[in-house]
């Protein structure tokens, strides 16, 4: 194999650079952080263990906690959505094609909007007895309507300007979707992966704590029926971490595909 | 011979909210010959834009016909496929592609192969003055260099026929100057017939073989053939402007 060019070196690091950049946290966030964790600290040694844990026993606490159900809720996390981005996207040219369809279709996704995520968790639970497709439902259903909304006004918004540019070039309609409309919804598509990212990690863990048997909402229901507050606040920063990692591969994608922003 | 015909043509838009109509293009009717550079003038908002979008086959007239190279734009939407080059008042590049990809995505609707559409997108480029700034991303470009990428992306595809929507307009004269004078060049040698559509005389009186004005609604109040002997003496342009603006004070 040979090796990269200079150039090829210099590439790869201005995108490593650029990612960076992108998650990198600040001077203030890192002050501010600390601030927090010894505040946090110093109540531990002046209330009891049960209330606020200290450091030392929470990391202790993450040492101990099992990595499957952590894998349990990726995974679920990962295939909802998935799943819910190709519903969305298939949803969104629909009704970007046929303003009769739209019309239809759009009452349905907002009165689907409307209902309180609590109130899903609890149908999915009442009509569903597999676990799993409980869990998946409860997501898709949650972030699906989020992606097709997010991707409608991308495709919406794509300026009549450049709409008439590439149709003076008289494009078939392959070609109009793939040279304009694809890329001009990117960002829009990658600040929507994000929302749903954070959104599907939050309600996988009330999902998960009301009505499942596995993964780490229903590890934090052991938890807190065993009145490990040393464990909860271990899952806690786990799921931060968890939100966190996901947002590295979304801004290392938006690095590579908006560097025309930069 | 005449390779674009207006007859009777007429453009009637319903407003959004009231059943209230406007008429854009009210009868016009005129000849553009091949090889012909025609300039339209006319008020802002006098329907020269919606002439063009016509024109082009963006838009479906109301009456009348207009035929391209022998077939109806709209109706042939397809027919005339890279036959037709267009460059808008606004460069109205994509923000994601970098310039050569810009200039050449008339030559990839086109399909064109890949090493040819490199070829001609970085000659036009570099005829253009742009030759160091291929890979740049619009963001990176000045307003006159960008519309130099439009004016290439246009020309890349070697239409018959090309047509300016105020191309120059929002430029500074030194730019401006500049560039009608590379377009023109390109022009000639090229042997392109070319509509340029502008509300400013000067412009027009300098780019074209014939000046067409553009009544409100778009209707043709007269038509001046252009001496080319005429653009090099300023108080002959001047005399010729003037009677431009009796004709369209007058309307």
């Amino acid at each position: 194999m040979s090796k990269p060019s200079e150039e090829e070196w210099s590439k790869t690091e201005s995108l490593a650079s650029r990612t960076w950049s992108r998650i990198k946290i600040g001077k203030e966030a890192i002050i501010s952080l600390i601030i927090f964790g010894v505040a946090w600290q110093i109540v531990s040694f002046f209330t009891p263990s049960y209330i606020v844990p200290g450091w030392q026993v929470i990391f202790g606490k993450m040492l101990t906690l099992q990595p499957n159900q952590i894998y349990v809720t990726v995974g679920r996390v990962i295939l909802s959505l998935v799943v819910s981005f190709a519903l969305g996207v298939l949803g969104a040219v629909i009704m970007y094609l046929s303003k009769k369809l739209e019309n239809y279709i759009s009452p349905l996704v907002k009165l689907i909007m409307a209902v309180p995520v609590i109130c899903w968790i609890l149908f999915a639970v009442l009509w569903f007895s597999a676990v799993e497709f409980r869990i998946f439902f409860i997501l898709v259903i949650v972030c699906c309507p989020v992606f097709l909304i997010d991707i409608l006004d991308a495709l919406k918004g794509v300026p009549k300007d450049l709409r008439d540019m590439i149709l003076s070039f008289r494009p078939t309609k392959t070609q109009y979707i793939r040279k304009l409309l694809l890329p001009a919804i990117v960002p829009a598509v990658l600040t929507s992966w994000k929302i749903n990212l954070s959104l599907a990690i939050r309600v996988v863990t009330i999902a998960e704590l009301v009505g499942a048997v596995s993964g780490i909402g229903f590890a934090l229901n052991i938890a807190q029926a065993n009145f490990s507050v040393a464990e909860v606040f271990a899952w806690t920063i786990v799921l931060i971490i968890i939100l966190l990692a996901a947002q590295v591969p979304v801004s290392w994608v938006e690095s590579k595909a908006l560097r025309w922003r930069i | 011979m005449a390779i674009i015909r207006v007859d009777a043509l007429r453009k009637i838009y319903a407003q959004a909210n009231t059943s209230a109509k406007v008429m854009a293009i009210d009868n016009l009717t005129f000849d553009i010959e091949e090889h012909e550079i025609t300039s339209i003038v006319g008020q802002t908002g006098c329907g020269k834009s919606t002439f063009l979008n016509i024109l082009m086959g963006l838009e479906k007239p109301t009456s009348g016909r207009l035929i391209v190279d022998g077939v109806a734009p709209y109706e042939d939407f397809n027919s005339l496929r890279g036959k037709m080059g267009i460059v808008f008042q606004q460069d109205r590049l994509l923000p994601w592609r970098r310039a050569i990809d810009n200039a050449k995505i008339g030559l990839e609707v086109l399909a064109y192969p890949p090493e040819e559409q490199i070829k001609r997108a970085t000659e036009w480029l570099s005829k253009l003055g742009l030759a160091n700034f291929l890979n740049a991303y619009p963001s990176e470009l000045s307003g006159g260099m960008r519309q130099r990428v439009a004016l290439a992306r246009a020309l890349c595809i070697d239409p018959k026929i090309i047509l300016l929507d105020e191309a120059f307009g929002h430029l500074d004269e030194v730019t401006a100057r500049k560039l009608r004078k590379d377009f023109l060049e390109l022009v000639y040698s090229t042997k392109k017939t070319a509509v340029f559509v502008t509300h400013q005389l000067d412009e027009a009186i300098e780019i074209g073989d014939r000046i067409i004005v553009f009544g409100k609604p778009a209707k043709v109040l007269a038509e001046i053939r252009v001496d080319p002997s005429i653009k090099e003496d300023q108080s002959k342009i001047q005399k010729m402007r003037q009677e431009i603006q009796q004709i369209l004070d007058r309307n």
